[in-house]
């Protein structure tokens, strides 16, 4: 890269004469980094920092968006722990992760591995074709979601009827509407997952292949017992990132399903926005936090799980 | 095909680099001839099996996007009549026509150029410039600083909606530019990962600098964004994909239709489909509804398509090591 070839030519000299005319520059040097960083602890602190604690006491209040608000202590709390549809829409956030996150490892680390071989034809093609449902609008692709998997009217159920199958109700049924949506999720984002899992493959070392391959080793068993563990933290750090993505998922259901139909497709995500529509705002602030200790823990978790095996 | 054609330049970059991983040619030559020669076929075997599979998967990528592409051509009664079928002759833009009368289309764009470009400076600037200082320079409160970095990482911004809003609410900022810039205009994501990217830089490259008379700026400035340049190609795209594609907080703080930006216009559209699901309407609407998606799909492609070979090595060179 440009960087090692500026390095041979400027060598660091001596540091001697630096100690010497060190005020303005040693104090700016000091300075510098609080500057640098200003504008996003600025930035931070006001959007970030504030609204949490706000929300922290308005968790502990009944407040309808206008008037006074009461406190009402844990009360919140109290109501959403014992309240089927807060368990329903963890419940419906952790079905969605079952079907997305252990279907994308597969399918990422599967085309990675393929990809990752360089006598590969059209291996170019491929990963810019991988990529583009990650960078078309996700408002664009709900809406075509919709069209696409419409009951009486989408292609799906019309390929289906060719086929001489019968139309599948796969956005109006409470069995299909979450597997319908978790497959719209995973469509959007595996590209990415391939992108990353390619990035982790590339910093394996060949040699290990080469003595695998001369020891007999299969594929199948060279995946295993190379790349897999070879590829763990890479697998962790996309198995953090999605979790975090399907607890907060929101856009997908609130496009293509407002949550229906029975609830079937009420993630926490639009579970906790719906507090807002109903202007029930402090239970609303409790659900926030709930869901960030969730969220946190599930995390927590992951990266101890990596740190335990390493 | 564009896309094939910027596809072949990624070959070539990471043919010479991948080339040295590949193990087949090393392998052969200490193996007798019966049995390389078998390891071959069953390489060539091995390469169709992956053909077939890598090629499903693309057309399962792509099948959705160019439907409904495709589809935003057709009579609107013809998408529902005969989804699958396209008939050249018949080729139309009525549902681009419609949809403009339909939604605020223009307004819509209008606003998502306006926030991109100024939330994607202050993000392209800014994030760099925190990502140095986390970098490359010791200073108390340095570890606390990070940990909140990361600590906004894990938290869902579904989360500071309420007091968010309600904060906007009392600086008079509800449909305005600044509400849809300013939150969230410096991302953690963004700055963790210019700091992955810069602690790469050589420390020495910069103590050069400083000995040379350069100022602390000046170092970030002049050389370190120079050679960190595909880690902000890749941060570029992925910045302006993330601020294209936004939803939740524009629905939220934007109420007037003029104020819309292009994704929460286009979310309009699919609450007018609820309401008629039977006969003409819903057809008219589901023409709309790919018009619509197929022209908000259009610059993030070109754009992607542009860059993608910025886009996919600056992620290469930024993301986590196995």
């Amino acid at each position: 890269m440009t960087a090692s070839t500026v390095l041979e030519t400027r060598v660091p000299p001596t540091r001697a004469p630096r100690r010497r005319r060190l005020t303005w520059a040693a104090l700016r040097r000091r300075l510098a980094p609080y500057v640098f960083i200003l504008p996003f602890i600025a930035i931070f602190a006001l959007f970030s920092v504030y609204p949490m604690i706000f929300t922290l006491r308005l968790s502990f209040t009944d407040w309808r968006g206008t008037g006074a608000a009461t406190w009402v202590g844990l009360d919140n709390y109290a109501y959403l722990l014992t309240n089927q549809a807060f368990w329903s829409s963890l419940g419906n956030s952790a079905v969605m992760w079952l079907l997305i996150v252990p279907a994308q490892l597969v399918i990422g680390l599967l085309a990675a591995v393929l990809l990752n071989n360089a006598k590969l034809k059209m291996r170019g093609f491929y990963r810019t074709a991988f990529i583009v449902p990650f960078v078309t609008p996700l408002v664009a692709i709900a809406q075509i979601w919709i069209v696409v998997f419409d009951q009486n009217y989408g292609p799906v159920n019309d390929l289906l009827g060719a086929l001489g199958l019968p139309g599948i109700g796969w956005l109006t049924t409470s069995e299909w509407a979450k597997p319908t949506l978790a497959l719209l999720f995973l469509w959007k984002t595996t590209g990415f997952a391939i992108i990353i899992l390619l990035s982790g493959l590339q910093s394996i070392d060949a040699s290990l292949y080469e003595a695998a391959e001369l020891d007999g080793a299969s594929r199948r068993r060279q995946l295993w017992s190379i790349t897999v563990p070879l590829v763990r933290r890479t697998l962790m750090f996309l198995v953090v990132l999605q979790t975090l993505a399907v607890f907060q998922m929101f856009a997908e259901p609130y496009v293509v399903t407002k949550g229906g139909p029975y609830s079937s497709t009420t993630t926490a995500g639009l579970y906790l926005y719906n507090h807002i529509t109903r202007a029930d705002l402090g239970t609303g602030a409790a659900n926030s936090f709930l869901l960030v200790i969730l969220v946190m823990a599930l995390s927590l978790l992951f990266v101890r799980l990596l740190r335990a095996k390493d | 095909m564009t896309t094939a054609m910027h596809g072949s330049q990624v070959e070539e970059t990471d043919a010479s680099g991948a080339a040295l991983r590949d193990t087949a040619s090393g392998s052969q030559t200490y193996l007798p001839a019966a049995s390389a020669r078998r390891r071959r076929s069953r390489r060539e075997s091995s390469q169709v099996g992956s053909q077939v599979f890598l090629m499903l998967l693309t057309i399962a990528f792509l099948a959705p996007v160019a439907w409904a592409v495709v589809s935003a051509f057709k009579p609107a009664v013809e998408i529902i009549r005969d989804p699958l079928g396209f008939d050249p002759s018949q080729f139309t833009v009525d549902n681009f026509v419609a949809m403009f009368g339909d939604v605020p289309l223009a307004s819509g764009f209008l606003n998502t150029a306006v926030v991109l470009v100024l939330k994607g400076a202050i993000t392209m600037f800014f994030a760099p410039l925190a990502g140095y200082a986390f970098a490359k320079y010791d200073f108390p409160g340095k570890n606390v600083l990070f940990g909140t970095v990361l600590l906004t990482l894990m938290l869902p911004t579904i989360v500071l909606i309420i007091p968010l809003l309600l904060e906007m609410k009392e600086f008079g900022w509800v449909n305005t530019y600044q509400a849809l810039i300013l939150p969230g205009a410096i991302d953690a994501f963004a700055i963790f990962w210019m700091r992955q990217v810069i602690s790469a830089v050589p420390d020495e490259l910069l103590d050069a600098a400083r000995v040379d008379g350069c100022g602390e700026f000046g170092i970030f400035w002049r050389i370190v964004v120079p050679v960190i340049r595909p880690g902000l190609a890749g941060l570029a795209v992925l910045t302006v994909m993330n601020i294209y594609n936004d939803f939740v907080w524009p629905v939220v703080v934007t109420t007037s239709d003029t104020m819309q930006t292009l994704q929460v216009v286009l979310s309009t559209l699919a609450q007018n489909i609820s309401g008629n699901t039977i006969g003409a309407d819903y057809a008219t609407i589901t023409g709309e509804l790919l018009a619509a998606s197929s022209v908000a799909l259009v610059p993030l492609l070109i754009i992607f398509i542009v860059l993608q070979k910025h886009f996919i090595n600056g992620i290469l060179a930024g993301s986590v090591k196995g």
